[in-house]
């Protein structure tokens, strides 16, 4: 569940606005309130394949919702939240409209597993399990990944794009060894994507020699940087002690550490977030409400001071309208900082794509196409996505950043020129952060390259390649069985010219796919770069014109000094009672973004 | 391909001319110091044992299945990775290990055993300056294969990896190894990379008739249950069927090398032990055997917990759950149980396949690398005097049957050729696929009546040559068959008819 205190906190202040007749700061608050609304962690568990990803995640929710098996691997997502009753549910995402088709519990493994849905034939986007599960109650959503196999494979570009939308990611790796090296490669590519990483160690029942395996795994991260803690467990050992009700058993199992980390770490994290920044939103709506009323009291107070603080007030509302113009620092800085994003993204991408086709078109000048051509076409490819994969990572950094240095420059605006509006540079912060990460898919820059992928890259790209495959001239009956041992040395001048010719083709279809990747690619990224400017400017652009309305309202307030001093010291009165109210609010809000920091 | 008025060349035939034709370019290259070594070298190949490289990913328990080949522990294995240089092991009088740094001369090493198990020290000499070491060992097993263990692909000390790769995959030259055992866990992207890697470099070596591939750690695959081996042969049956295998690999094999090693070295104590443990009752077992840590902390006094600790290591949960089990079920000798966990280890089938695959083939293995290093000193170091020597690696290449059979069998693996399944598994059986004997490529028992035996090739080969005679049959297909026939007449000749 969502923070109760916090959902409470915006429903007053959102009665405040309305007691105060204030629509113009309910807007933002209620979509604040709508995010609140939708309550969901996500915890991605991914790792190689065979390590026990979805026998964790079946011992995690105490029943076998995820298909295990000794061969069989998983090719669909499985996503296992909490409800009332189980149920299982397939989603065909596609053309807008979702597809959802109920089955059977029991019949899941047909549908997720390779044995039933080979590399996921029947195009399932996700099975969606719900379970009457203590542990999902507060929120928690696992999802049990496909094997990533590596960056640069289909699962792993699939797995990373999923990533930032991600509240924490678990990787799953098995006692019997250490971490190699395509898994510390993608553990630090997603760090990047998903700083939350819990690492899990399963299988301890098996392998006496688990203790050396975890030291070991530790020494790794540590050398390599990443600051996540190693969890040993054995899902088999947990799977049976439910069975038996054997305490020392589930001790043993080793997770009640985990649920700790997920409850404590992940849960408890993104329930932080929430309050810091629903606290500093009311803050904000607080800080608006009071500014008026006490430009209303000082000039009740004083008329004298009346016109020269209306005069400042109106001087400051002009300078917050003017950060409202295309012309305001921080306007400049998202405007240009997105072109430049777009322009290096561009080549970044087309640098690594020509490095591919570099490479390729050296491997097929040292062979002849027809021999290695189903080979290198796998090869092509896995290049081809590990480098959209890695843009994809740099494109994910870059643009936090860039938003990082948006809210500052916003912020410093309205700090240099409202002292006494002020705005904590946290409080921006704070809704940057919930960019960061989107609770909800509202703000779906992630969730749309990774849509963006599959149909981009994913789709029409496979498609395009399979079809250079079909016409390509490989199957002429000179070459077959040829080369394939000692073959080479009888090739006649023709053959050779053969092989020439099918070289000069396989390095056009390179060329051709390598071209379309870039123009696929390129315009995903650069829609979605568009997409956060859009998102960005309309965020500070309403905080702006929130601002602007505040101080409209305290020109006016100022301006209305009542005549009679009987009747001024009961505005009086009646204004500070109102500005405690406000306080006391404000006192609220302090408290539960403070409750984060503080423990 | 040849011309078929040719009998088949008897592999002895073509040993000599190999042979004969290396030190022809010997000869040749006689100015060339560097050229007339390496061909020597290969000379000298010939005549010693086949080497069969044993790779695969890091912790693919490579070690483990070189002792478990071998029949002791002489390979260091440890729970982190372990093999950081490539090691020779061959067979010798006595025991030494020397030492091949990058630079410099070679430099004996001391043995020193720890619980058992062979570790070197290499004297402070940094791995990336070693190239090999070399370790004698007296053992029938290593008398006719030298076995190479090679630190593990995709290891998280980048340098080590690249170690193995520079020495199963040099990018210059023939791969200093005869044929390759190429060790995988569960399928794994990386895997079929490197066996890619291993057969793409350059035409002349891309041939999947030098390796074949062991699914590894067998028990592991159904976590350590009792079925877990009949898993692992269900799965290794499925690579032995997947197409992109097919074409890298001559079989997979699933085996469990650390029941293997631990089996063939296996000590009186430890069936004492064993058969202590099958003595209590079988739930408590069950319970003990929960988990690894379980079943070293529980307290009892026979085995005690040292003991069980040791017995752990050696065999692993599925190990000891299955010995026990044997045992119970009547097994009461300890040379008896040695031969079922051997038998259940998956290790006898590995080293039929290795006898059929590799054994058999040494000469036709070994000439192939010689043919591939003189190509390679005529291509590099081309001169008007060697051009008879190029004619003749051609006419080799050309007419002996068995490099045509191999070729056959990669194209028909790799898909190259296509017939319909049954016939292309008929086709591969003929020409040698499961071994060369006439009763394995007639898919016969051993010691079939030589008179079945001719009856069945006759049978064979009548219906292959319609096979290639038929309009029907394209034209790869019909060459394909083409060469079957010639096969077909080959076990023809070696076998008499019913009298």
């Amino acid at each position: 569940m969502a923070v109760p205190e916090a959902v409470e906190l915006v429903d007053i202040a959102l009665k405040a606005t309305t007691a105060y007749e204030r629509p113009d700061l309910a807007t933002r608050l209620q979509q604040t309130r709508a995010r609140l609304s939708d309550p969901n962690v996500r915890v991605l568990v991914v790792g190689e394949f065979k390590q026990g990803k979805s026998q964790l995640v079946n011992a995690l929710v105490n029943a076998t919702v995820c298909p295990v098996d000794d061969d069989i691997a998983t090719a669909v997502p499985t996503l296992v939240r909490h409800g009332d009753e189980t149920t299982v549910t397939l989603v065909r995402e596609g053309g807008g409209s979702d597809e959802r088709t109920p089955v059977p519990v029991e019949r899941l493994a047909e549908h997720v597993s390779e044995a039933g849905n080979p590399g996921n034939r029947a195009r399932l986007t996700r099975a969606e399990v719900t379970l009457p599960r203590k542990l999902l109650s507060s929120g928690l959503v696992l999802v049990d990944t496909p094997g990533v196999g590596g960056l640069g494979s289909a699962h792993g570009a699939a797995t990373m794009s999923a990533l930032p939308t991600a509240d924490a990611v678990v990787l799953v790796s098995d006692a019997s060894q250490e971490y190699s090296a395509p898994e510390l490669e993608f553990l630090r590519a997603a760090m990047k994507l998903c700083p939350n990483v819990g690492c899990v160690v399963t299988k301890t029942d098996l392998y006496p020699h688990w203790r050396r395996i975890v030291e070991l795994d530790e020494g790794h991260l540590h050398d390599a940087g990443i600051d996540a803690r190693v969890i040993p467990v054995s899902s088999a050992l947990r799977l049976h002690a439910a069975l038996t009700q054997d305490m020392d058993l589930i001790t043993e199992s080793g997770f009640q550490e985990l649920v700790g980390f997920l409850l404590r770490k992940v849960v408890a994290r993104a329930d932080d977030l929430d309050r810091t920044s629903v606290g500093q939103d009311v803050l904000i709506t607080c800080r608006a409400l009071s500014a008026t009323m006490r430009a209303e009291l000082i000039s009740q107070e004083d008329p004298e001071r009346a016109e020269r603080l209306a005069g400042d007030l109106e001087e400051a509302k002009t300078r917050v309208d003017a950060l409202r113009q295309r012309s305001a620092r921080w306007q400049t800085t998202l405007n240009d900082g997105i072109a430049d994003l777009i322009a290096d993204i561009d080549y970044d991408l087309r640098d690594r794509l020509r490095t591919v086709s570099r490479e390729a078109e050296q491997l097929l000048d040292d062979a002849d196409p027809a021999d290695i051509w189903d080979q290198f076409a796998e090869w092509f490819h896995r290049q081809v996505s590990q480098a959209v994969a890695q843009n994809f990572v740099w494109t994910t950094e870059r643009s936090r950043w860039l938003a990082e240095q948006v809210a500052e420059h916003f912020a410093e605006a309205i700090d240099v020129q409202l002292p006494e509006l002020r705005i904590a540079g946290g409080a921006v912060a704070g809704k940057v952060d919930s960019l960061e990460m989107p609770v909800g898919e509202k703000f779906g820059a992630g969730q749309k390259l990774f849509v963006g992928m599959r149909g981009g890259y994913g789709g029409m790209l496979m498609l395009g390649l399979a079809s250079t495959v079909a016409g390509f001239a490989l199957l002429n009956p000179v070459s077959i069985g040829a080369g394939l041992l000692f073959g080479a040395k009888t090739v006649r001048d023709e053959r050779k010219r053969l092989v020439q010719r099918r070289q000069a083709e396989a390095k056009g279809a390179v060329r051709k796919h390598i071209d379309e990747a870039t123009f696929q690619v390129g315009k995903d990224s650069r829609d979605n770069l568009r997409q956060i400017q859009r998102e960005l400017r309309d965020h500070f652009t309403m905080l702006a014109e929130e601002l602007s309305t505040a101080l409209a309202e305290s020109v006016v307030a100022a301006q209305s000094a009542l005549r009679t001093d009987a009747d001024r010291q009961k505005r009086i009165a009646d204004l500070n009672a109102e500005l405690e109210r406000v306080e006391s609010l404000a006192e609220r809000a302090r408290s539960l973004a403070g409750a984060v920091a503080s423990p | 391909m040849s011309g078929p008025d040719r009998s088949p060349q008897h592999p002895m035939d073509l040993t000599a001319s190999v042979r004969q034709l290396l030190r022809r370019t010997i000869e040749a290259y006689a100015d060339s110091p560097q050229a007339a070594g390496w061909l020597q070298h290969h000379l000298d190949r010939f005549g010693e044992p086949l080497r069969v490289a044993i790779a695969g990913k890091v912790k693919a328990g490579k070690s483990t299945l070189l002792n478990a080949l071998v029949g002791e522990q002489i390979a260091p294995t440890d729970a982190g990775e372990c093999t950081r240089v490539v090691t020779w092991y061959q067979d010798a009088p006595s025991p030494k290990v020397r030492m091949f740094p990058r630079n410099g001369p070679p430099r004996p090493l001391t043995i020193t055993r720890h619980r058992g198990a062979l570790s070197f020290d290499l004297q402070g000499v940094p791995v990336e300056q070693v190239d090999r070491l070399l370790v004698d060992w007296p053992s029938q097993s290593l008398r006719t294969t030298n076995l190479i263990d090679t630190p593990g692909i995709g290891s998280l000390s980048a340098d080590t990896s690249a170690r193995a790769s520079a020495f199963l995959t040099p990018d210059d030259s023939p791969s200093p190894a005869d044929a390759v055992v190429y060790l995988m866990r569960h399928l794994h992207a990386g895997d079929v990379r490197f066996l890619e890697a291993f057969h793409d470099r350059g035409v002349a070596r891309a041939t999947p008739v030098n390796t074949i591939a062991v699914l590894s750690r067998a028990d592991e695959i159904g976590v350590g249950r009792l079925d877990a081996l009949t898993s692992a042969r269900r799965i290794a049956r499925r690579y032995r069927g997947d197409e992109k295998l097919r074409g890298l690999c001559q079989t997979v094999v699933a085996v469990a090398g650390l029941l293997a090693e631990s089996a063939r070295t296996m000590r009186q104590d430890e069936f004492t032990a064993l058969s202590e443990l099958a003595a209590l009752p079988r739930a408590d077992v069950e319970s003990m055997l929960l988990s690894a840590d379980r079943f070293g902390r529980t307290e009892l006094d026979r085995p005690d917990g040292d003991t069980r600790v040791a017995l752990l290591e050696r065999f692993g949960l599925f190990g000891v759950r299955l010995g026990t089990t044997l045992i119970r079920q009547g097994v009461t000798d300890s040379s008896a149980l040695t031969a079922e966990l051997i038998r259940r280890s998956g290790l006898d089938e590995l080293r039929t396949v290795l006898a059929n695959q590799f054994a058999e083939r040494r000469d036709l293995l070994k000439s192939r690398s010689a043919l591939l290093a003189i190509d390679l000193v005529l291509t590099r170091e081309p001169r008007p005097s060697a051009a008879p020597l190029r004619a003749e690696v051609e006419r080799i290449l050309a007419g002996a049957h068995e490099f045509v059979e191999l070729r056959t069998l990669s194209a028909l693996r790799g898909g190259a050729v296509t017939f319909s399944p049954d016939a292309a598994e008929d086709a591969e059986r003929l020409l040698g696929g499961d071994g060369g004997s006439p009763a394995a490529r007639l898919g016969l028992a051993p010691g079939t009546e030589p008179g079945d035996l001719h009856a069945a090739a006759r049978e064979a080969l009548s219906r292959w040559k319609r096979r290639a005679e038929s309009p029907l049959t394209g034209r790869s297909s019909a060459d394909a068959a083409r060469v079957v026939v010639r096969s077909c007449e080959g076990i023809l000749a070696t076998s008499a008819p019913y009298r």
